[in-house]
C-alpha cells in the first residue's frame, strides 16, 4: 500500500519543524500520531523518518516551542504528548508566511504567468 | 542564561530523561506494530516491520540525545574514557609518552616558576617599571657600571629634567650593641627621598625627613626582620634609643616584611646619608648607588640621552674630563647575570618540550597508522572526519593531562634546586606551584597537545576505509607521511644539537672559571670580618688588630692569620687614582687599594713575581713601601721591573706621601673570579697612619688552618673576645664557600643546560629509533620481496642505516648553524671567556653520530634479519 519511491517527496531541510508545529495546532499529539498525520494529510507523499522525528521533537522542546506531558493514548497506554506553546504558535505563524512566500516565488518561476495578460 | 539553566536542570534529570526517551520510542514501536497488524501482518512480522521502519535504534536515541545540548561534553567524556582505556591498554607506549611529556612540561614549569619570580612578578615598589639605576660610564677606564659620586647625585638631582626624583644610598655597616649581645648587621645610608622615590611606606612609625638627613640626625629605620629578631616585634620599639656604632640612634620606623632594596635583600638598618660637606663637592669619591623614578611620559632612551648630556656637563671640571652615565631598569639591575641565565634556560627548556612534542607526534603518527583498521571501521560505521579528529585529539589531551601531572611532580623537587638561582639582590621567597605557575603549565599542556596531537589526528583520520579494510591490507602510509616524519626527526635532532653545543660551551666556560688561578690557596682558609668602627684611632687600631691576630695564631690547628681591608673575591671595588713619580698630572689611572697586615700574603698563599712581601723591617716610617700586582706592573712598567719605582695617591692624600714598590705579587682575584684582573696596590697597615680612607681598615681576617676550618670557629670567637669582649664577628665563611657561591650561577646554569641537553639527546635518538623501527615493521613485506629477489642482509642494513645517517647529518648541520647563532645570546653567560666553538662542535657531532648510529643500527639490523619466507607468508 506504500507509494512508489518515485512519487514520494523527500522532506526539504527545515520543513519538518514546520510540519510538526502545524500538526500540533490541531491539538496535542504523540510522536507516532504526528508522523501518521503528516503522512496521511500529505496523501502519503511525505514520509516522516522516525530517525529525524524524535530528534526534531526534542529540538523543538529544547527551544521552548512545544511542551511534553505524559498522557493516556486512545488505547489507554501511557504516551508522551506534545502541546504547542504560545512561543511555538508565533514561530509557526512566522515560518508559515515565510514558507508561503517561498512557495509563491517558486510557483512564479516554475509556472510563469503570460506577460501580455493584465 | 535561561537556556543554560535549563540545560543544567536537564543534566540533573539525566537518567530520568533517558528512561523517558526509551519509553517514548518503545511506545512508537508498539503503535507502529499495531498499525502494521491492522494492515494485515502477523504479530512478529508487524514487530519487525516497525523496527525496520525505525532503523538503527541506538542512532535514533543518540541523535535525539544530541538535541539535549550536552552531547558534545558527553562525547568528550566518552572519548576521554576511551583515551584512558587506550593508555592502560598500551602500557609501554603510554609510559614512554607520559614520561616524555613529563620531562618536557616539568622542565619548563620549573624554569617558568623561577623566571616568573625573578623577572615577571612585580617588585615591592610602586610602579617598579618606572624605576631605574644610574651608573657612571667610565668606559675609558674599562668600567661602565661604576658607582657615582654623591656630588654627582646632588647635581643630577638639581638639574635633571627626566626624573620625578633621584635618591642615593651608600654602604654603612653597623654594629648594634648596648641592649643585648653585640651584633653586626648589614646597614645602608640613604637619602631621605629614597622612600618616596620607591613609593614605599614604613609598616609602623615614619621615615626620616630631608631636614634630618641634612643635619645628620641620629635616627634609624629598621627592617621587619631585625624588629622581630632583636626587638620582639613590639610596637614600642618606636622612639627607643639603640646603640649603633657606639652612638645613640632613635628608632623612628619599621619597614614592612616584604621590603628590600639594592644592593642586598638582608639590609637591617637604614640611616640618613647625611653627606658631609667635603663629599658634596668631591667628584672622585665614587661610593653611591643611585636610583631614580622616570617621569610618566619619559622613556628609558630619553632618560639615558638626557642624563648622558647632563653628566658630561656636570663632570666637565673633573680632572679626568667629562664622562657619560648608564641608565638601567631597576629590574635588570637586580636580576643581573641571572637574567641571561634564565632566558637561556627557559629557551632550553622550551626546546626540550618541543623535542618531546615532536617525538610524541612521531610516536602517535606511527601508532595512528597502525590503528588504521580501527579508524576504518569507525569511519565505515559512520564516524565523520571531525568526530575522528576530535577523538584523536581527546586521547592526546588525556596523555597530556597525565604528562602534566607527572611533570608537576617532577617540577617540585626541581624548584627546590632552582631557588638558589634567585640573586642576592632579590627577595628570598620560596618558589611555589601557585596559580600563575599552574595556569602556565596548563596552557603549555594545551599548546603541547595541539603541537603533538594535531598532525597525527589529521593524518590518522584521513585513511580511506575501503583500502584499509581490504583483507591483508598493508597500512602503507605513503611517501608523503614519511617525509613529514623525517622532517620531525631533523627538527628534533637540530634542537638537540643546539642544546648540546650550548651546554658544551657553558661547560668549557665553567671549567675555565673553575680553573682560574685565584692567586690564593683556597683550601682550609677561613675568613670573617671584625668591624673596626670602634678603633678609629690609628695606634689603638694597629694594637688591636695585631693582638687579635696573635691570639688567633695561638689556637691549636691554626697555621697563620692575617688581616686585609677587603676579603678577597667579595667586594667589587675600593679604588683610587695614583700618580707615578715622573708623571706631571693625574690621569684616569685607577688602582684597587688593599690595606693588609704583614702576615696576609703568607697566610693566603700568594706567590711573588719579583721583589719581596712585607717584612718585619717595614715599620712606621717616612718611606712606606707597597706591593703591586702584575696588572699594575704590566700596565705601568711594560717590559721592565717596577721595583724601586715610586707613586702616590691623588686627592685623598694631600701630603706628598710617596710609596716605593717593593714587590710584585701574582694576580689575586680580589674583585671576583669572573672579573677581569685590575691594577691593585697593597699597603701595609702599620704604614697607613696618614691614611684617612675609612673603609681601608684591615677588618677582614683570613686564617689558614691545618684542620677543618669550620671546627675552629668557636675558638676563633673566644680568641677575639679575649682581646675585646664586645667585638662583633660576622660573615664567617671559608674561602671555598665564597668561591662556590660566586660560581653558583654558572655552575647551576651549566648543570641545568647539560641536563636539558642530555635529555634532548636521549629523546631525539629515541625518536629516530622509533621512526626507523616503525619503517622496518611497516616494510617487512617489501624487505622480504627484496631479499627474495637477491638483496643481501648488508644491502638492507645499509639502506636503513643510510636513511638514519642522512637524517642525523641533516639535523646536525642545521643544529650547528643554529647553535652558532644561539651562542651569541649566551655571551653574558660566558663571562668574557671565549670558548672554542670547534672542539665543542666536534665533540657534539661525534656524540650525536655515536648515539644515533646505535639508534639506527638496532632497527636496521632487525630489517637485515628479516626472513623472506616468513615475511612473505605473513600475507
Amino acid at each position: 500500500m506504500r507509494p512508489d519511491a518515485i512519487s514520494r517527496v523527500g522532506l526539504l531541510q527545515g520543513t519538518l519543524d514546520l510540519l510538526i508545529l502545524r500538526t500540533l495546532l490541531a491539538g496535542p499529539a504523540h510522536g507516532h500520531a504526528i508522523a501518521k498525520h503528516i503522512q496521511r494529510t500529505s496523501e502519503d507523499l511525505l514520509q516522516v523518518e522516525t530517525g529525524s522525528l524524535y530528534p526534531a521533537l526534542h529540538r523543538l522542546e529544547a527551544k521552548g516551542w512545544i511542551t511534553p506531558s505524559w498522557e493516556l493514548s486512545k488505547k489507554g497506554k501511557r504516551a508522551r504528548f506534545y502541546r504547542l506553546k504560545p512561543l511555538g504558535r508565533k514561530q509557526l505563524a512566522a515560518e508559515q508566511s515565510k514558507w508561503e512566500a517561498f512557495c509563491r516565488a517558486m510557483a512564479l518561476i516554475l509556472n510563469p504567468v503570460d506577460q501580455e495578460e493584465p | 542564561m535561561n537556556s543554560f539553566l535549563r540545560k543544567l536542570r536537564w543534566w540533573a534529570q539525566r537518567s530520568h530523561k533517558e528512561a523517558e526517551l526509551r519509553e517514548e520510542i518503545q511506545f512508537h514501536l508498539e503503535e507502529e506494530a499495531e498499525r502494521c497488524q491492522e494492515d494485515g501482518l502477523g504479530e512478529d512480522e508487524a514487530r519487525w516491520a516497525a523496527h525496520r521502519e525505525l532503523g538503527n535504534l541506538a542512532l535514533v536515541e543518540e541523535n535525539t540525545r544530541a538535541e539535549w545540548g550536552w552531547a558534545r561534553l558527553e562525547q568528550l567524556v566518552r572519548d576521554a574514557g576511551y583515551g584512558l582505556r587506550q593508555v592502560s591498554r598500551n602500557p609501554g607506549f603510554s609510559t614512554v609518552a607520559i614520561a616524555t611529556l613529563a620531562l618536557g612540561i616539568g622542565g619548563i614549569t620549573a624554569m617558568f616558576s623561577v623566571f616568573d619570580t625573578i623577572l615577571i612578578r612585580p617588585l615591592p615598589y610602586v610602579d617598579a617599571d618606572r624605576l631605574v639605576m644610574i651608573w657612571d660610564d667610565l668606559s675609558g677606564e674599562g668600567r661602565s657600571g661604576h658607582m657615582p659620586a654623591p656630588a654627582e647625585w646632588l647635581e643630577w638631582r638639581r638639574y635633571n629634567t627626566v626624573f620625578t626624583d633621584i635618591a642615593a644610598t651608600q654602604p654603612g655597616d653597623a654594629t648594634l650593641s648596648g641592649d643585648s649581645e653585640p651584633e653586626q648587621v648589614p646597614a645602608r645610608k640613604a637619602t631621605a627621598n629614597l622612600w618616596s622615590v620607591l613609593g614605599v611606606k614604613p609598616l609602623i612609625g615614619r621615615v626620616f625627613t630631608e631636614e634630618e638627613d641634612e643635619k645628620g640626625a641620629l635616627v634609624v629605620v629598621i627592617s621587619h626582620g631585625l624588629w622581630q629578631r632583636r626587638y620582639g616585634g613590639s610596637p614600642d620599639v618606636l622612639g627607643r634609643k639603640i646603640t649603633v656604632n657606639d652612638s645613640p640612634y632613635e628608632v623612628i620606623g619599621v619597614m614592612p616584611r616584604e621590603f628590600y632594596f639594592m644592593p642586598a635583600r638582608d639590609i637591617d638598618l637604614w640611616m640618613p646619608a647625611s653627606f658631609p660637606a667635603w663629599l658634596r663637592t668631591n667628584f672622585t669619591w665614587h661610593s653611591a648607588q643611585v636610583v631614580a623614578r622616570l617621569k610618566p611620559e619619559v622613556t628609558l632612551e630619553r632618560g639615558q640621552e638626557s642624563m648622558a648630556a647632563l653628566s658630561r656637563q656636570v663632570t666637565e671640571k673633573d680632572f679626568r674630563g667629562p664622562h657619560s652615565v648608564v641608565v638601567k631598569p631597576l629590574r635588570e639591575e637586580m636580576a643581573g647575570k641571572t637574567q641571561t641565565a634564565l632566558i637561556v634556560l627557559l629557551c632550553a627548556s622550551s626546546a626540550l618540550l618541543l623535542i618531546a612534542c615532536v617525538n610524541l607526534a612521531n610516536l602517535l603518527m606511527s601508532r595512528s597508522a597502525a590503528r588504521g583498521r580501527e579508524v576504518a571501521v569507525r569511519a565505515a560505521l559512520g564516524a565523520g572526519r571531525g568526530r575522528l579528529v576530535a577523538q584523536f585529539l581527546t586521547e592526546s589531551f588525556v596523555l597530556a593531562g597525565l604528562g602534566t601531572v607527572a611533570g608537576l611532580a617532577l617540577a617540585m623537587p626541581a624548584m627546590r634546586f632552582l631557588e638558589t638561582l634567585v640573586p642576592e639582590t632579590m627577595s628570598t621567597g620560596r618558589l611555589t606551584l601557585d596559580w600563575r605557575v599552574l595556569g602556565f603549565s596548563a596552557g603549555v599542556a594545551v599548546v603541547a597537545t595541539l603541537t603533538f596531537g594535531l598532525a597525527p589526528a589529521l593524518r590518522g583520520s584521513r585513511l580511506a576505509p575501503q583500502d584499509e579494510l581490504r583483507e591483508g591490507g598493508r597500512g602503507t602510509a605513503g611517501a608523503r607521511s614519511h617525509g613529514f616524519q623525517h622532517l620531525l626527526i631533523v627538527i628534533e635532532t637540530a634542537l638537540a644539537v643546539v642544546l648540546l653545543t650550548s651546554a658544551g660551551l657553558l661547560l668549557q666556560t665553567f671549567q675555565h672559571l673553575r680553573n682560574t688561578d685565584l692567586g690564593i690557596r683556597s683550601e682550609k682558609l677561613l675568613t670573617f670580618e671584625t668591624p673596626l668602627l670602634r678603633y678609629q684611632d690609628f695606634d689603638r687600631r694597629v694594637a688591636f688588630v695585631n693582638a687579635q691576630l696573635a691570639s688567633i695564631r695561638a689556637i691549636p690547628g691554626v697555621v697563620n692569620a692575617g688581616a686585609i681591608s677587603r676579603i678577597p673575591l667579595t667586594v667589587t671595588d675600593q679604588a683610587t687614582f695614583y700618580l707615578l713619580a715622573g708623571q706631571s698630572r693625574f690621569s684616569d689611572q685607577v688602582a684597587l687599594i688593599r690595606v693588609v697586615t704583614r702576615d696576609y700574603f703568607p697566610t693566603i698563599g700568594a706567590r711573588l713575581r719579583e721583589g719581596r712581601f712585607f717584612e718585619i723591617s717595614d715599620r712606621r716610617t717616612d718611606l712606606p713601601v707597597a706591593i703591586v700586582n702584575e696588572s699594575f706592573a704590566n700596565r705601568n712598567f711594560p717590559g721592565r721591573s717596577p721595583l724601586g719605582a715610586r707613586f702616590k695617591f691623588g686627592q685623598l692624600n694631600e701630603k706628598d706621601y710617596w710609596y716605593t714598590i717593593a714587590g710584585v705579587v701574582k694576580e689575586i682575584r680580589d674583585t671576583g673570579i669572573a672579573e677581569e684582573a685590575k691594577p691593585a696596590v697593597y699597603l701595609l697597615h702599620e704604614q697607613t697612619d696618614q691614611w684617612t680612607m675609612k673603609g681601608a681598615q684591615p677588618g677582614g681576617i683570613v686564617v689558614r688552618t691545618a684542620v677543618e676550618p669550620a671546627s675552629i670557629i668557636p675558638a676563633v670567637r673566644q680568641a677575639i673576645w679575649s682581646v675585646d669582649k664586645i667585638q662583633p664577628i660576622w660573615r664567617v665563611q671559608t674561602l671555598e664557600e665564597i668561591v662556590d657561591r660566586q660560581l653558583s650561577t654558572p655552575a647551576q646554569s651549566t648543570t641545568l643546560l647539560t641536563a636539558f641537553a642530555a635529555l634532548a639527546l636521549l629523546l631525539a635518538s629515541l625518536g629516530l629509533y622509533g621512526v626507523l623501527s616503525y619503517a622496518v615493521t611497516q616494510r617487512t613485506h617489501e624487505i622480504g620481496v627484496r631479499m627474495a629477489l637477491g638483496a643481501t642482509s648488508s644491502d638492507i642494513l645499509l639502506s636503513f642505516g643510510k636513511r638514519g645517517l642522512a637524517l642525523t647529518l641533516a639535523g646536525l648541520s642545521v643544529g650547528l648553524v643554529l647553535a652558532a647563532m644561539a651562542s651569541r645570546l649566551m655571551t653574558a653567560l660566558l663571562y668574557g671567556f671565549r670558548p672554542d666553538y670547534i672542539p665543542t662542535g666536534t665533540a657534539v657531532s661525534l656524540i650525536l653520530l655515536g648515539v644515533t648510529a646505535l639508534a639506527c643500527f638496532v632497527p636496521a639490523r632487525r630489517a637485515s634479519r628479516v626472513d623472506p619466507a616468513i615475511a612473505l607468508r605473513n600475507e
